[in-house]
């Protein structure tokens, strides 16, 4: 039975938390997204000149600094919902490493599925995210 | 583990979040101990302990299964 006292409301920690995730989440993630767009527009990534590779790679740049803020947040969270987040990532990985092993199967018998690495992108995070939920209601 | 922390935690008449303020903690984490889905680590039962000012005994109870076997021989 719960009481008035539970009113399921965030506490000033976990607002704090939250705003300190979000403000270096969401940097990182605007400055993958101009730069992806960036070098989509303005890349010359169907061209013929070699630096279209380093150009094509340069969006992993602000993609690192997205790692940088989940792991300064995995640092920040308590062991709980540590234990949480790192039960959706087993499961994420665990799930991304099954589809890539199957679209390698299949590339060997000559089946090369377009796209297949944002598919085993695709399954990891969404899998993260539903494991994480599981986890969460364990 | 059972526990009385939300028994404690509402004779003091504090919050769930008010509580995890105190210990440093989320109020998720509040909620998972009180209903049984998480063990707290030692130093979190020990800050527990402190808040309630109550030894961590009086305030957790192993489940019957959880106690310590006898040694056989």
């Amino acid at each position: 039975m719960t009481s008035e006292l539970d009113t399921g409301r965030a506490s000033r920690g976990d607002r704090a938390r939250s705003r300190a995730y979000l403000r270096e989440f969401g940097a990182a993630m605007a400055a993958y997204v101009v730069v992806l767009v960036a070098v989509t527009v303005w890349g010359g990534l169907h061209g013929h000149d070699p630096a279209r590779f380093a150009l094509a790679v340069l969006p992993a740049v602000p993609a690192a600094g997205v790692a940088w803020a989940v792991l300064r947040h995995v640092r920040r969270i308590d062991d709980y919902q540590r234990r949480i987040l790192l039960e959706g990532i087993a499961v994420g990985f665990a799930l991304a490493m099954l589809g890539s092993v199957t679209l390698g199967l299949l590339a060997a018998a000559g089946l090369v599925v377009p796209g297949a690495p944002w598919i085993v992108y695709g399954i990891g995070m969404v899998s993260w995210a539903i494991g994480s939920g599981v986890a969460a209601r364990r | 583990m059972r526990n009385r922390l939300k028994e404690l935690r509402e004779a003091r008449g504090l919050t769930q979040a008010a509580l995890a303020d105190r210990l440093d903690v989320s109020r998720q984490t509040v909620n998972a101990l009180e209903t049984g889905r998480y063990d707290p680590s030692l130093p979190l039962a020990f800050r527990l302990a402190r808040v309630f000012e109550q030894p961590i005994e009086a305030i957790f109870e192993p489940d019957d299964d959880a106690a310590v076997p006898r040694q056989g021989r």
